[in-house]
């Protein structure tokens, strides 16, 4: 047996340097990556690229992203990974378009929809926390039940046309140039930062995910978080299935597939971990999802084909892994 | 927290800075159309629609614009969005999620841009496609003469490969060739006509063409219909993998899998659309008046189409006269503006 004695040599923690903490913070790979696309964007494009008609429209795209990456962040934070939200948006968007074609009224629909996405967000929990079934098995198990019953949902024609001309230009409403949504999406995202780097509830998810033992030991109770975590997760998928339906006027068998890799690629790219819990941040995460969107968005205005985003959200998904093992990996958690 | 403040206050000063250099794009003289391609992997006609619509731009001297919907019905609306802001006169599409269609409609009526749907019809869109229906019963018709001459019409099953996502489109299509197997062979009872949901894609559709095989297996005899070629694959090779594949004939519909070297001996025929072929239709009938300043009258109804694409019952012997894709499209390209690969490759022109 090997005893690893403590290495009295080392040196002392380097002064405080805020450029290295730019260089090294949780979110440096990400940030400079979002950077490099903007360049990137400005100098291949053109002005275009950032013109608020291009924000605009790259912001449209992101809202559902930007929504359920913001709420299935803490999950992963607090070490398990939900992989049912593209199931739930895409049911979600099926139950709500059919209560407004079957003529309830939107905020009624939405008030049933979110409780229903709450109630498999519960059977998640129950089978995770209560009986301590692994995340990715029990929630994959979720992602499968849930694309079933949009389906049955949808019925034989494979969507429901529910398009409302009232609920399509509340989400398609801009404020100074870009969508009222968007920028929703991002204050809710600043405010899921907050409260994850800033408030007491906030450390107990990271020191949950971190180390849960340690959490447990530290007072911290490891279920009610990881509970209130995927509850949290599946509220914000109901959501987004709700803004979805809303955007395209209806909901179809193809609303949300993928979506979980799309979220969670793009997680990742912004420094959080799929495996490992306490790490990442909120705003990582955003910035993820912008520079995929920008990279995608180039791609489309230079007229190159769509099926190369998915080579270069990968290199990057590379990019970021190895920028964080040269980071030192968990050394800067 | 403070390095996080720190790159967020830099992003927020660099992005708006950037923002400010942005011009507006010069105006364009030249009538520009925008090309949204259904951007499904299964198909390769889906990317050739665009290269077609793009050489017949060319060909008229107009500027083209072309993304991929990537069959997915949020990068439609996105690109609805894309094209309003290119600053499009008149856009075609082939949307296979058509649920997004109402909301591309309302964005595109909102910046006055004419619309072509291929297919799949929008109330709000200029209707260009296949009479599905009369296809249907024209494939169905040419599957009964084979039934009836092989097995006199008393085939053990007649399975459709339906693919409901298609919606009325798999109704016509799907419905229509039992509609035509019934006017030669009426009497073959309906408790022999089964179902399994093949969503239109010959891999998708293998396990549920498995499992009904696996449900009958005292059938021998099998004909098949179903929304398009590779639904109507999908029961074929599941027959093959179970090594039941030598009583099973299949009649398709859009000729997708009729032509080249690898016919599939068990399909008995097809119905050509020339699908890569439709931006004839569309730019005859539809983007040339609108590009030439005579707006036509929207024609949304697939009863009453804009341009109505005629289609080509074939038999697999009859297909072999006809080139692959690829073939086709050079000698479309070379034909006289407005000839369609109807008139040029059909062997069946009513």
């Amino acid at each position: 047996m090997t005893t690893v004695a403590a290495d009295t040599t080392a040196l002392p923690p380097a002064p405080h340097n805020p450029w290295r903490d730019v260089l090294t913070g949780s979110v440096a790979s990400i940030t400079f990556t979002f950077i490099a696309v903007v360049a990137v964007g400005w100098f291949w494009v053109g002005p275009k690229f950032l013109s608020f008609g291009n924000i605009s429209i790259m912001g449209t795209f992101l809202i559902v992203p930007l929504i359920v990456g913001a709420f299935s962040g803490p999950a992963l934070l607090s070490g398990v990974v939900d992989l049912s939200i593209g199931s739930m948006v895409g049911f979600s968007s099926a139950l709500f378009a059919l209560l407004i074609s079957l003529g309830w009224d939107p905020a009624s629909a939405a008030a049933v929809t979110l409780v229903a996405c709450l109630c498999f967000g519960g059977i998640n929990a129950i089978a995770i926390v209560g009986f301590g079934a692994e995340p990715i098995a029990a929630t994959l198990g979720m992602l499968v039940a849930l694309r079933g019953i949009a389906w049955v949902l949808l019925g034989s024609q494979g969507a429901i046309f529910a398009f409302n001309i009232d609920m399509f230009n509340l989400v398609s409403m801009t404020i100074f140039g870009l969508p009222l949504f968007f920028l929703l999406a991002i204050l809710l995202t600043a405010i899921a930062a907050v409260i994850v780097t800033k408030t007491r509830m906030g450390r107990h998810v990271q020191a949950v995910g971190g180390d849960d033992r340690a959490a447990a030991r530290a007072g911290i109770s490891v279920k009610k978080v990881r509970v209130a975590a995927l509850l949290l997760s599946a509220f914000g998928a109901g959501l987004g299935g709700i803004v979805f339906a809303g955007q395209l006027g209806s909901a179809a068998r193809a609303t949300g597939v993928g979506l979980e890799f799309q979220v969670y690629a793009a997680l990742m790219i912004g420094g959080y971990s799929i495996l490992r819990g306490g790490v990442g941040n909120p705003v990582g995460g955003a910035l993820g999802l912008l520079a995929v969107a920008g990279v995608s968005n180039i791609l489309d205005l230079k007229a190159i084909s769509p099926y190369y985003v998915n080579i270069i959200v990968g290199l990057l998904l590379l990019a970021a892994v190895l920028l964080d093992r040269l980071r030192g990996g968990d050394a800067y958690e | 927290m403070r390095n996080l403040l720190r790159v967020l206050a830099v992003t927020a000063l660099s992005v708006p800075a950037l923002i400010g250099l942005a011009g507006v794009a010069q105006a364009q003289d030249k009538f520009k159309l925008g090309m949204a391609v259904g951007g499904n992997t299964c198909c390769e006609w889906m990317k050739a629609q665009g290269d077609v619509a793009r050489a017949l731009a060319e060909k008229n001297g107009w500027d083209y614009v072309e993304l991929s919907n990537n069959n997915d019905p949020a990068t439609a609306l996105k690109n609805a969005q894309i094209f309003v802001q290119e600053g499009v006169d008149a856009v075609i599409q082939f949307n296979g999620q058509a649920a997004s269609n109402p909301a591309i409609s309302a964005v595109m009526k909102q910046a006055n841009i004419p619309i072509v749907t291929y297919d799949i019809a929008d109330p709000g869109m200029y209707f260009v496609g296949i009479d599905n229906l009369a296809a249907g019963i024209a494939g169905g018709e040419g599957l009964g003469k084979i039934i009836k001459e092989k097995w006199a019409c008393n085939p053990d099953l007649v399975v459709s490969a339906e693919g409901a996502g298609a919606g009325i489109v798999n109704e016509w299509r799907t419905g229509g060739m039992r509609t035509g197997l019934k006017n030669i062979c009426p009497d073959i009872p309906d408790a022999k006509y089964v179902s399994f949901e093949s969503q239109g894609d010959a891999a998708v559709g293998l396990p549920a063409a498995r499992d009904l095989l696996a449900a009958h297996p005292e059938a021998k005899n099998i004909a098949v219909v179903g929304l398009n070629d590779g639904g109507v694959l999908a029961l074929i090779n599941a027959a093959e993998q179970l090594g039941r594949a030598d009583g099973v004939i299949g009649w398709g519909q859009d000729g997708a899998f009729i032509t080249g070297d690898n016919v599939n001996p068990h399909l008995a025929g097809s119905v050509f659309y020339f699908l890569e072929g439709y931006a004839v239709y569309a730019i005859k009938d539809v983007i040339g008046p609108i590009a030439a300043g005579n707006v036509p009258p929207l024609k949304a109804d697939a009863g009453d189409p804009a341009s109505k694409v005629q289609p080509c019952p074939v038999t697999a012997e009859q297909a072999k006269a006809v080139p692959d894709m690829n073939e086709r499209v050079k000698q479309l390209l070379a034909a006289p503006a407005g000839t369609a690969e109807y008139d040029l490759f059909c062997p069946n022109k009513g």
